[in-house]
């Protein structure tokens, strides 16, 4: 076993060190800089001035960070709801033994390979366009008033106006992921249901759905990473001024940090350091909790 | 997989019929994708006038190549791809190299801290990127090294392969268990260490898997965002995204929506294409069907 | 299965791994793997590009993009500059994004950067502590005497009583209309209190067009003029940075917008406007006629306006009992500074001075359809005719959106609320607590 002592230590060193370099030693000091006033993020520690928690109270005490805390709850609650609910839809219907299979799930899929920043634009600048746009398009065509009208992008709209395009473009690998657990369930089970005379319906309610319990917890997982790391999406759709429909807590930091929009302003790069810990609380809430609803099933990829 | 040799079967058109719903439902998606796409691809052969004035695809006035001419040309496009294809290309390589020994190690050796390094890993993934960019920009920066063009890209490297190293490490983690532990019995009754058996027998055994694991770390490297936003410092190191986004809003500045989309379709391309060969693999990877090879 | 797919594109990776893995033949396999990251990937890297950063140019940080007019009238007189003086220069069009988040980390790190451009008061007031003072450069090289006294003046103003940046590129902050609908709907004069302004709109929509647009990245000046108007420009900044909400004039703003959305003065899609939709689909396009913004917009819409677009311009209108009338806007340049920290300081402000003056002045203005700096190019562009009276008739300068962006944290929040103000879905009461509940 000796041997294997060497090997081991051999083998996991670089993915190790680069592990503390690049993870545990910035959040050491991120949560360190939390505590202090620090203007430029270059500034060296003898700069720093000390203020204790007073980051964390400016924060609590701004509406905007509150907006955006509440924003990024949003996207994950809500977006959540609907991502899973259509990939869930998409995944069943895929798996219940349609033609073109792979075309389709290659086409749903293919969001996700695609630069965040293509897709955005292509949204904000054309599908959601007052004057031009594909929804307005389609409106008219089907004579459907509400939709030709509707305006997408004012401030009361806005917000939902982002959900669907991240949600259009996230939907693809949720499917994959309830698609592949799907159909790595038996088939026993489906034909002994099938011979008890269960619908379709009930099979997905009764067999298919426990069974997923696995890979709902990867989707989650997976869903909470990239909501709390939301960040291009809503720069895309505020370009020049943030609105307060689409900032979220990684766009305050970023504010804070190399200054916001057209104006000047101070900047502090504590405050953004303190968003990150608040942020990154909250991911570690989700997983405990997560941990504690799906308690035995290993993450499955 | 096997399910798919299916595809040939004879018509049952009431089987058909009951799943018509699921047909319509994913059409629909499918189809509002494709138009999607298509507008922006017909928009980038277009003027902005006739953008606006919604009569994109009847070309009156002809077909606006010039478009991606002016795009490409304005702004370095060439370089932007070089520089993401070298990051890209490398970080792969690196990344196997450091993550696939230790998954090894770790799915099958039981020691101390194995389980610690393990769910370290699993909740560095959930760590926002901008909660560790700061203070490594803090550290990079105080080394004065952003100047020199060569340590930049370096340091760009070595951040887009350390921010990978959990998501690698876990998915080849997952796949090296998956895989028998006979082969390595046998290789130790023939004397082979182990060290050495893992590179001649089962890092070549887990290729499908790291052929997965390479194409999403590919991809993610490739349209990586925040972290070439705030150390690529010049011109000259630019990725793909940040370059599109620059693109986008000089197109915006003035007005261009033409060359925007143009722009849009150009950094599109590469993706799409390299997609429509390896989609299989992709969603394999996805669906852990790499696992079963 | 296993070995069909290994796709072209992975080849190189993987045989690079394969091969790293099967040369070691178990020896010291981790050596590979363990070698610091960087110094392999520095080995590497070294095969495919030139090498950085050349030492001994001029490196220009410019705050326009590639494909705009002015960086490529600014890139055509560099060359011409190089040529002239054998000084190479490095020049990153950085864009307004890059430069505004850039900058100034990049300073901080010590980046080597000699010149660089951005808003007045963005270098003066963000950047202030990384500029160099000129004052001696210019004296030498005689700068004043064919230089915007105004400007000049404004620069040090902001620079704290002593030169630290030098202007180009003028540009004036009012509203800029489109002549053929003016004429169209008989408006004969530009209004200069707001009741003419109230009657011109009246005017223009009884013409079917639409009288005002804007987008999300202007709309919070609509309420910093109008408010800097009734009360001048550091008192608004006061309630907005104070959360003063309670301030009467924010009522009166707010009524008055109020009024002009209830009239149907306002585009239909304002709400929905994300900059550049309302400038480009809009007023460029003639179906809206003024639009309040800077100089630069007739510039930023031209490719879609076309050649024959008539500009009209006039300065934000006077308030009954407002303290400040039309005399009194956002005016000023952008800027060129040098690093504090540039070892070049002698070059860095030849390269400026060339830029702002003469030829290459005249060139900019010329493809970028932007005001000379250089006041022996008395020549304007054509689009700009309208805007030179209203330039020189500015005596009191406010800053950016006339203070109404002064607190980041309410900017946001000032501008969701007063574009659903001029949309019509919020009332003047409903804004002013809309405001003043997010202040608590």
């Amino acid at each position: 076993m000796k041997k294997n002592k060497t090997m081991i230590v051999v083998f996991l060193a670089p993915a190790v060190i680069m592990f503390c370099i690049i993870f545990l030693y910035p959040i050491f000091r991120t949560i360190a800089m939390s505590f202090f006033k620090i203007e430029g993020v270059t500034d060296a520690v003898s700069k720093w001035q000390f203020s204790g928690l007073a980051n964390y109270i400016k924060l609590f005490n701004t509406e905007l960070f509150r907006i955006s805390m509440w924003n990024i709850f949003r996207i994950w609650l809500f977006g959540g709801i609907i991502v899973m609910g259509l990939a869930l839809l998409f995944a069943a219907i895929l798996t219940s033994g349609i033609r073109f299979k792979s075309a389709f799930r290659a086409i749903i899929y293919m969001p996700n390979v695609v630069s965040a920043v293509a897709l955005a634009t292509m949204w904000l600048q054309y599908v959601f366009s007052p004057k031009f746009g594909l929804f307005k398009s389609i409106g008219e065509l089907l004579h459907w008033e509400g939709l030709a009208k509707f305006q997408w992008l004012d401030p009361s709209h806005l917000f939902f106006a982002l959900l669907v395009a991240y949600c259009f473009g996230m939907v693809g690998y949720h499917m994959l992921i309830f698609a592949s657990g799907i159909e790595r369930i038996s088939t026993d089970y489906f034909e002994a249901a099938t011979l008890d005379g269960a619908s379709k319906v009930q099979q997905f309610r009764y067999i298919t759905l426990p069974l997923l319990k696995g890979v709902t917890k990867t989707n989650i997982t997976m869903w909470s990473i990239s909501s709390a790391g939301f960040f291009l999406w809503s720069q895309l759709f505020s370009m020049v001024v943030s609105n307060t429909q689409t900032i979220t807590p990684v766009v305050y930091m970023y504010q804070n940090i190399f200054g916001a929009g057209n104006s000047m302003t101070e900047r502090n790069a504590g405050i953004g350091a303190a968003v990150g810990v608040l942020l990154s609380v909250c991911v570690v809430l989700i997983f405990v909790v997560c941990n504690k609803v799906f308690k035995d099933d290993d993450i499955e990829f | 997989m096997a399910k798919e040799k299916r595809v040939r079967e004879r018509v049952n058109w009431r089987r058909e019929l009951r799943l018509a719903p699921g047909y319509i439902i994913l059409s629909l998606w499918v189809l509002f994708t494709f138009i999607l796409l298509g507008w922006v691809i017909g928009a980038s052969f277009s003027t902005s006038r006739e953008i606006f004035s919604g009569t994109v695809f009847q070309f009156e006035s002809g077909f606006h190549l010039e478009n991606y001419a002016k795009a490409w040309s304005a702004s370095n496009v060439s370089v932007f791809f070089t520089n993401s294809l070298v990051y890209a290309s490398i970080s792969c390589a690196f990344l196997v190299l450091i993550c696939a020994p230790a998954a090894y190690v770790l799915s099958r050796f039981t020691f101390l801290g194995n389980k610690l390094i393990q769910n370290g890993f699993v909740a560095a993934m959930g760590v926002p990127a901008t909660m560790i960019v700061l203070p490594l920009f803090g550290l990079v920066a105080g080394w004065n090294i952003l100047n020199v063009s060569l340590a930049n890209r370096a340091v760009l490297i070595f951040l887009y392969v350390g921010i990978n190293v959990p998501y690698t490490t876990i998915f080849l983690l997952t796949f090296f268990s998956n895989l028998s532990r006979s082969f390595e019995e046998a290789a130790a009754i023939d004397g082979c260490p182990p060290m050495k058996t893992f590179w001649k027998i089962m890092l070549p055994m887990a290729q499908p898997g790291i052929i997965t694991v390479t194409i999403f770390n590919f991809i993610n490297v490739w349209n990586e965002y925040f972290m070439s936003l705030i150390f690529a410092n010049s011109d000259r190191v630019k990725s793909v995204a940040i370059g599109l986004y620059g693109m986008i809003n000089s197109m915006r500045y003035t007005g261009d929506y033409a060359g925007m989309f143009a722009a849009v379709v150009i950094v599109f391309l590469p993706t799409f294409i390299l997609y429509v060969f390896l989609s299989e693999k992709i969603i394999a990877g996805v669906t852990g069907g790499g696992v079963k090879g | 299965m296993k070995k069909k797919m290994l796709s072209a594109l992975l080849c190189a990776t993987m045989v690079a791994a394969t091969l790293a893995g099967c040369g070691s033949s178990g020896n010291q396999p981790a050596a590979d793997s363990g070698t610091e990251a960087p110094a392999a990937d520095a080995a590497e890297g070294g095969t495919e590009a030139p090498a950085g950063a050349t030492g001994d140019g001029l490196v220009y940080w410019s705050m326009w993009d590639a494909a705009e007019p002015q960086a490529q009238a600014i890139k055509q007189s560099i060359e011409a500059f190089t040529a002239e003086t054998g000084i190479a220069v490095d020049v990153q069009f950085k864009g307004r994004t890059g430069i505004r988040e850039g900058l100034q980390p990049a300073l901080d790190a010590g980046t080597n950067i000699d010149v660089f451009d951005e808003d007045i008061d963005r270098v003066n007031t963000t950047w202030g502590s990384y500029l160099m003072d000129l004052e001696e450069l210019a004296k030498a090289n005689d700068y004043e005497a064919t230089a915007n006294a105004g400007l000049i003046a404004a620069c040090r103003e902001v620079g704290g009583g002593t030169l630290k940046s030098i202007p180009y590129q003028p540009n004036v902050f009012a509203y800029f209309y489109n002549e053929e609908i003016f004429k169209e709907a008989g408006v004969e004069k530009v209004p200069e209190t707001w009741d003419e302004f109230l009657d011109t709109c009246q005017k223009i929509k009884d013409a079917n067009y639409t009288p005002i647009t804007n987008d999300n990245a202007y709309i919070a000046s609509l309420f910093g003029y109008h408010m800097s108007r009734l009360i001048g420009e550091p008192a608004t900044e006061e309630v907005v940075k104070n959360g003063d909400w309670d301030n009467e004039a924010v009522l009166k703003t707010a009524q008055a917008y109020e009024e002009l959305a209830s009239k149907g003065y306002f585009s239909e899609t304002i709400e929905s406007n994300q900059w550049p939709a309302g400038q480009n689909t809009e007023l460029a396009m003639g179906t809206a006629a003024m639009y309040l913004n800077g100089s630069w917009l007739p510039n930023e819409v031209k490719d879609i306006a076309g050649e024959d677009f008539k500009w009209g311009c006039f300065s934000y209108p006077a308030v009954e009992g407002g303290v400040d009338g039309t005399e009194a806007s956002n005016y000023g340049a952008q800027v060129f500074a040098i690093n504090a920290k540039s070892t070049k300081a002698e070059q860095a402000f030849q390269l400026i001075t060339y830029l702002t003056k003469g030829e290459a002045d005249a060139l900019l203005s010329e493809m970028s359809v932007g005001i000379p700096a250089d006041t022996s190019n008395t020549e304007w562009p054509t689009l700009l005719t309208n805007v030179k009276p209203v330039m020189d008739s500015m005596t009191t300068r406010y800053p950016w959106a006339a203070g109404a962006e002064a607190n980041a944290d309410m900017t946001p929040i000032i501008v969701e609320n007063f574009t659903k103000l001029c949309g019509g879905s919020l009332d003047a009461q409903g804004f002013v607590d809309a405001l003043k509940a997010a202040g608590n």
